[in-house]
């Protein structure tokens, strides 16, 4: 059966896609790089990994506001992820996936989601829904 | 939250995109921090004019903005940007950086925002005592709130953009009376002697203090310019946005939880700002911008002197405040240094204009500028920077 997580609905919209998890806080600006989604961020657990076209599940944001302009620069040149789930929303972010229109949703135990699940992320509602757990290698 | 008719109409996209989009990211912001309304403004200042900070990031986003129409609802400002308007660092950086930068302040022109680039918007128009503003630029924003008690977040640079084009704020934080008050008290032993000593007991009590909310007991009648250095320091470190300077604390303050800050605190907090002693190959003075005392001071303590060949010396002030010191201006020129205007060292190309040591009576800049602008610093007092940088 489907796990459904019930958090604060932040910006409206439905999408399906895989979950990347991170424990760490993540700074948009200087720890993504803009032209190709990739995270940048050193000593950070996602570094190295693209963030385009995932259902980005991390802690919060932290650092600079222009995070939020490079929010919206990554879903313009369509590098950026499919939605966010937070555990507590930062402003950094919050007005990023606003004008990146990239549905949000916080106050998800985001430990209970793990990489490479398939979820949907329903922004108006505040929900996310674990569809389908990638089998772990034996 | 409770919004108007009309604030619902634009959320609902009546009056266009851009509009709809700034009461969104005021709205969202307002849900994150539980206010219930929003409340009208007097003034707006935005941060996020630099394109050395920027990037090309926030333009496709301002383009769109702009392209609608959409204006300041009222007499904004805006933070200083990568250059000055009269080329002294043009020649330092290339032509597609040139055009990025002058893209982005018409971009602020066309919406409505006053391309007079500054730090220290209060010195060209004060906000009233007791108004609400929504201001970015954190040296600004404890500025306003401690020294001219008017009543500000402390902003990001979309927030206070979106606040400019709607001409409301979320009623949250210090625009609420019970956040505003002190909840920790701050005892200053040693009697501060210059500017460079605020500076460093801010950048003191920001790491200690986080985001409380000080009163500050044992500052001898501090003078304004003194109380900004403070400010700014403490904004850097910390995120606290308000503190009360007191000479004797008010009644009550005694059941607050104190903290002590004595002369080895201060002198460690100010040995720490300098990361070498090699000789400076700038001075930089004016962060945050020079009020006019300050460039009268600097011109009245240069006069007869000559900065050396290999030493840039820049006071850095609004344009405002350098049209009314045209004489110190000719002072501190006849002597080699510069008045620069629209510009801030920290958010400039530094290494592109060869600078390798920077020496400051700026704390904020001392704790920013190995960091942002990766150059050794000396923090030290205007008196010292300029026997350093003089013949």
């Amino acid at each position: 059966m489907d796990v459904e997580l019930k958090g604060r609905p932040l910006v409206s919209g439905v999408t399906q896609g895989t979950a990347l998890v991170s424990r760490n806080p993540l700074s948009f600006l200087g720890g993504v790089d803009p032209e190709t989604g990739t995270i940048i961020e050193k000593n950070h657990d996602l570094t190295g990994k693209s963030i385009k076209d995932t259902i980005l599940c991390f802690p919060h944001g932290h650092g600079s506001t222009v995070g939020s302009y490079i929010l919206y620069s990554l879903a313009k040149k369509k590098t950026g992820p499919k939605a966010i789930v937070n555990e507590t929303a930062d402003p950094v972010v919050v007005v990023g996936a606003v004008i990146a229109e990239i549905p949000m949703v916080d106050k998800i135990d985001i430990t209970q989601i793990e990489t490479g699940d398939e979820v949907e992320v329903d922004g108006g509602r505040g929900t996310v829904k674990i569809l389908k757990r990638e089998k772990p290698c034996t | 939250m409770h919004l108007t008719a009309e604030d619902e109409r634009i959320y609902d996209g009546e009056q266009g995109w851009a509009y709809q989009t700034a009461m969104k990211i005021l709205v969202k912001l307002g849900d994150l921090f539980e206010a219930d309304k929003l409340i009208p403004i007097q003034s707006a200042h935005i941060a996020g004019v630099s394109y050395k900070t920027l990037g090309d990031a926030p333009i496709e986003f301002l383009e769109a903005l702009a392209a609608t129409g959409a204006r300041s609802k009222m007499a904004s400002t805006a933070n200083p940007s990568g250059l000055d308007y009269e080329g002294l660092m043009g020649a330092a950086v290339s032509g597609n950086i040139r055009e990025k930068q002058a893209k982005i302040i018409e971009l602020y022109e066309r919406m409505g925002i006053k391309s007079v680039l500054t730090c220290t918007p209060y010195y060209i128009s004060k906000p009233k005592k007791g108004s609400h503003i929504a201001w970015a630029e954190s040296s600004a924003v404890i500025y306003a709130n401690s020294v001219l008690g008017s009543w500000t977040n402390r902003e990001g640079g979309p927030s206070a953009l979106a606040s400019a084009l709607i001409g409301k704020t979320p009623d949250y934080g210090l625009h609420k009376p019970e956040n505003r008050k002190p909840n920790i008290k701050v005892k200053v032993e040693p009697e501060l002697r210059n500017e460079a000593e605020f500076g460093a007991l801010g950048i003191n009590l920001g790491k200690n203090l986080l985001d409380k909310v000080p009163l500050i007991e044992g500052l001898r009648s501090p003078r304004e310019t003194d109380l900004k250095q403070l400010g700014a320091a403490l904004a850097s470190s910390g995120m606290t946005s308000i503190f009360y300077p007191c000479s004797h604390c008010p009644k009550g303050a005694e059941k607050l939880e104190t903290v002590t800050v004595d002369r080895k605190n201060l002198k460690n907090a100010f040995e720490g700002l300098s990361t070498g002693s090699e000789n400076p190959d700038m001075v930089f003075i004016g962060c945050p911008h020079c009020s006019l005392s300050e460039v009268k001071r600097v011109a009245e303590m240069l006069k007869g002197k000559k900065v050396k060949k290999n030493v840039r010396f820049w006071v850095c002030a609004s344009r405002h405040v350098k049209a009314k010191a045209t004489n110190h201006a000719r002072t501190i020129e006849a002597a080699s240094g510069k008045v620069v205007s629209d510009l801030c060292a920290v958010v400039t190309w530094l290494r592109e204009l060869g600078v390798d040591t920077l020496m400051t009576n700026s704390a904020k800049t001392a704790y920013y500028a190995p960091t942002l602008n990766k150059v050794n610093v000396r923090f030290a007092t205007l008196k010292q920077c300029i026997e350093t940088a003089t013949i």
